[in-house]
């Protein structure tokens, strides 16, 4: 019997480890997905204006929050040639007192609607974002039509603008990063009009009302401007209601344009801008390309996940996990109506500068030396497919993307066939598009304290020196002998 | 998507959780809303919505630097570090991978009174998002490699603070405004601790600290509930339940005279100032008025401090800002102004004071009140607009020490405040007797 009880005991005993250990088995490997839910994006809707103003509508609950963007086909490309900056001067006044709101008012007003108001500039389009809490629709329209129906350029407000832009390049270019960025955008749109984005605090003396007032009665039209709506409101509401508040818009003819394709550089060039004191050192490189085809462009998405669009792509892992060079690399890719640019931002140790510029030309080389390997695109195609959603779950997230995609006019092919596309890039598409686009010459720009640099720089061949502003010094080059030259 | 049996099955689950509560969406708050108890201790809720593919996954665990023992500063914050480092089932740092491959994102923090972890992954992921939380809140390895890394990042990273300007006259002020040593000192510890830390001293904390008991799971984003319910009970029913964690403090002795002080800072470049008020803590009553408080000095560009400090044409500032530290059972209201000399300092305080009694002696007008509240309401709502941030809402909400069923009506109580409230409040907490100055010199 006691034998019996225990082999009963032992039984149920072992029969609960079997238990426990069939249990916890789901704990040695991951689980499989689920299958995929299908995301249904909103649609974008268009109408036209009886003044042409373009709208699109994304009928979309954000919770309580609307968000109601303008785009302006005004850009800095657009800013009078001599007077770079003038379009982010115009761009400026889009927050600024009206002739029928004061600065306190507009604060006033964006609090009361429980809003908040941002532009951004680029080469080619200007947007002005206003997001607030849904019930003030009415009240952000009409908000929006004073600003652009009664603007006040007045030599105060221009400059008080002058004032806080001045002020801030000042003290921007005291960053590495900006120095290094801004400089770069030179070297690569030299010549060019989008050469004027990169305006110094210099530029903004020449800045005056008459100036931006014409700038702003040539460009800021509704036939060269579009509206966006994301809200729970419909098509149809939705777009009477901003016929009401911008019907008294008029449009004009459009200055011509002329905007030749980017032309990559003639040869490969290293630019040292030196920012004394600055205890960072940031490298930044990069080149210009004519304008993609759709399917080129996923290829560059692609390319760039993989490259060195996260802290897993090669650059990051290689720079800084592998080498320990940089706090961290990555690189970007800009699509603009007139070409695109493919760029390398890396924050290095000074002391390895020279070996870290190196290591990031041989992974820019190995991009048009041998393709990518499948793995790699396919789990660079997952991210950018699954990560889709997350980039769209926020309403200011969602605006920001939604404008983008109706500036550039990338309508359905980034949108709502957005996953198609990523799913027909391959290893070869990307491998010709990478030797299409990046096989020129990169311009190098290191941005840093010379004084604290220039030992680390003895083994590059020849190098030049600009101030922070811009401005270039001399050249550094070194002879046969290794000697080290400044030239003026 | 499941048959009527399996589903049977999966309620049967979900009846192995002690307690279970619906709020789905009342007034003010309009999301769906369940809480539940798993067996071991550990809280979970659930918060739905299918508007996109993507789910979030939060954990949140009752622990931060006001629980460190005198001398152990910095151990949340590398804690926080080292739920990376791998645990049973999963390698060092591939809890980022697993997450960065089906295109999620991650990240983490440590704060004086919680440690947060959060994921937002495609839904058709949420197993993998559970199953990595769960097996390092199980089998967390501390090895004595991973903890002098963890360490050797936490050393750089005080190197860096130490150079920015003014980071070591905010800690000073911290030591005068809090009472004692867990809520004054900071997250990131002081050099000396960090660099006396043992890997024991790790372990200890983790053990204390770091278990189902002591931690609130949220699962919000589009996922089928039955389905959630049962990865929630399959993946974290069975890890043990822990010590109950100490989290009782001395209740604070003040007496109610203004201090003023003076810090030399060398890497300062222009002069400062700190100022403070204790006062009610998020529990309380009086914290419904003292958020709109908040907004009335310092929460949008049309505040009353911002106006008087950073106004566009009587700019006396040259930064300010100010904002509620909650610290567990303790809350001071910060100010922090940077001005162009010693003299700008003081008139700087001279107009906040004025400005106060405005406030103490005027009833706000209805539309001005009005307009702080929207803004609160926004500030509020903007909280649940994605569901990291709803996750990351509800396990703070739930680790508040408030009553957590009441969180619906929360914001509801916020926009009944009336001006005589604020008046109120005003006088009981924003009084020179009750303020705290630290004056912040350059060398």
């Amino acid at each position: 019997m006691k034998t019996h009880r225990f082999g009963l005991a032992l039984a149920i005993a072992l029969a609960g480890m079997t238990a426990y250990a069939q249990q916890e088995r789901f704990r040695r490997t991951p689980p499989p997905p689920e299958p995929l839910q299908a995301l249904k994006l909103p649609r974008i809707e268009r109408a036209v204006l009886s003044n042409q103003l373009d709208v699109s509508i994304v009928t979309r609950e954000n919770g309580p929050f609307a968000g109601l963007q303008l785009v302006v086909y005004a850009g800095e490309s657009r800013s009078p040639n001599g007077m770079a900056g003038t379009a982010t001067l115009a761009a400026g006044f889009l927050g600024q007192a009206t002739l029928v709101r004061s600065v306190a008012g507009i604060e006033e007003f964006l609090d009361s609607i429980g809003g908040s108001l941002s532009v951004s500039v680029n080469q080619d389009y200007v947007v002005l974002t206003i997001h607030f809490l849904e019930d003030y629709l009415d009240a952000a329209l009409e908000f929006l039509s004073q600003i652009l129906l009664q603007p006040d350029f007045s030599r105060t407000e221009v400059d008080f603008l002058k004032f806080t832009a001045t002020y801030d390049l000042l003290a921007r270019e005291k960053d590495p990063d900006f120095a290094a960025r801004r400089h770069l955008a030179r070297m690569l749109f030299q010549g060019h009009p989008y050469e004027k984005l990169a305006f110094s605090s210099d530029a903004v003396r020449g800045w005056n009302p008459a100036g931006v007032a014409d700038f702003f009665d040539r460009y800021y039209r509704p036939n060269n401007a579009r509206v966006i709506l994301a809200s729970r409101v419909g098509l149809n509401v939705a777009t009477r209601k901003i016929s009401q508040y911008l019907n008294q818009w008029q449009p004009r003819e459009l200055p011509a344009s002329s905007l030749q394709p980017l032309k990559p550089p003639a040869k490969e060039r290293i630019c040292l801008v030196n920012i004394p004191q600055a205890r960072e050192c940031m490298v930044y490189l990069g080149t210009v390309f004519p304008a993609l085809g759709n399917a080129e462009r996923f290829d560059m998405a692609v390319q760039n996940q993989v490259f060195g669009g996260t802290p897993t792509s090669r650059l990051f892992m290689n720079l800084r996990e592998t080498k320990a060079f940089a706090n961290f690399a990555y690189s970007e890719t800009g699509i603009f109506k007139a070409g695109g640019t493919f760029l390398v931002r890396a924050k290095v140790r000074p002391e390895v500068v020279t070996p870290a510029l190196a290591e990031i030309r041989k992974e820019v080389r190995a991009l048009v030396r041998e393709p990518m390997t499948p793995l790699e695109i396919e789990q660079a195609k997952s991210y950018l497919i699954f990560n889709f959603p997350l980039q769209l779950e926020r309403y200011d997230a969602f605006s920001r993307r939604l404008a983008e995609n109706q500036a550039r006019g990338d309508g359905e092919e980034f949108w709502s066939r957005y996953y198609e596309q990523v799913v027909l890039v391959n290893a070869e598409r990307v491998f010709a598009t990478a030797q299409k686009v990046l096989s020129q010459p990169f311009v190098y720009v290191i941005a840093g304290d010379h004084a604290l640099l220039s030992e680390h720089l003895a083994e590059l061949e020849s190098y030049d020196v600009f101030d922070a502003k811009g401005r270039f010094e001399y050249s550094v080059t070194k002879d046969k002998k290794g000697v080290v030259h400044e030239a003026r | 998507m499941f048959n009527s049996k399996k589903r049977l099955a999966r309620e049967a689950v979900f009846a192995l959780l002690v307690s279970s509560s619906p709020l789905f969406g009342q007034v003010g708050l309009g999301i769906p809303l369940t809480h539940a108890r798993l067996r071991n201790g550990l809280e979970v809720i659930f918060s739905e919505d299918a508007s996109l593919p993507v789910v979030s996954v939060a954990v949140a665990y009752n622990v931060g630097s006001v629980n460190e023992p005198a001398g152990k500063s910095g151990l949340a914050y590398i804690l926080e570090n080292l739920m990376f480092s791998g645990s049973d089932n999963v390698a060092p740092f591939q809890h980022f991978q697993f997450i960065n491959r089906v295109g999620g994102e991650l990240s983490a923090s440590a704060s004086e009174e919680r440690t947060l972890f959060y994921q937002t992954v495609p839904s058709n992921q949420l197993a993998l998002a559970l199953w990595l939380e769960a097996d390092r809140m199980k089998s967390l390895e501390i090895s004595e490699g991973a903890f002098e890394r963890a360490r050797s990042a936490l050393l750089d990273d005080l190197a860096q603070k130490k150079s920015e300007p003014y980071y070591d006259s905010h800690l000073s002020f911290d030591q005068l405004v809090f009472s004692d040593y867990a809520h004054s000192h900071p997250v990131l510890g002081t050099e000396a601790d960090v660099r006396n830390l043992t890997v024991e001293d790790v372990r200890a904390f983790h053990d204390g600290y770091y278990a189902p008991n002591n931690a609130v799971l949220c699962v919000t984003g589009n996922f089928n509930p039955a389905w959630a319910r049962e990865l929630v009970t399959r993946f974290f029913e069975t890890i043990p339940r822990g010590k109950d964690a100490e989290t009782s403090f001395e209740p604070p002795v003040y007496v109610k005279r203004q201090v003023v002080r003076s810090f030399q800072d060398p890497l300062a470049s222009s002069p400062a100032f700190h100022m403070g008020f204790r006062i009610a803590p998020r529990f309380s009553n009086d914290y419904y008025v003292l958020a709109i408080v908040d907004q009335i000095l310092f929460g949008g560009r049309s505040s009353r401090l911002v106006r008087k400090l950073l106004g566009r044409d009587n700019k006396i500032a040259y930064q300010a800002g100010g904002k509620i530290d909650k610290r567990k059972d303790q809350s001071v209201y910060k100010l922090f102004c940077v001005v162009n000399n010693a003299a700008m300092g003081d008139r700087c305080q001279e107009a906040i004071f004025a400005e106060l009694d405005k406030l103490k002696q005027k009833v706000l007008p209805d539309a001005e009140l009005a307009r702080y509240k929207t803004m609160f309401e926004h500030d509020y709502l903007e909280r649940l607009s994605s569901s990291r941030e709803r996750a990351i809402f509800l396990c703070e909400s739930f680790l508040s020490l408030m009553k957590f069923d009441d969180l619906p009506l929360e914001l509801g109580k916020h926009m009944k405040v009336t001006a005589f409230d604020i008046i109120g409040i005003l006088n009981r907490y924003f009084t020179a007797e009750n303020s705290i100055i630290l004056n912040v010199k350059t060398k």
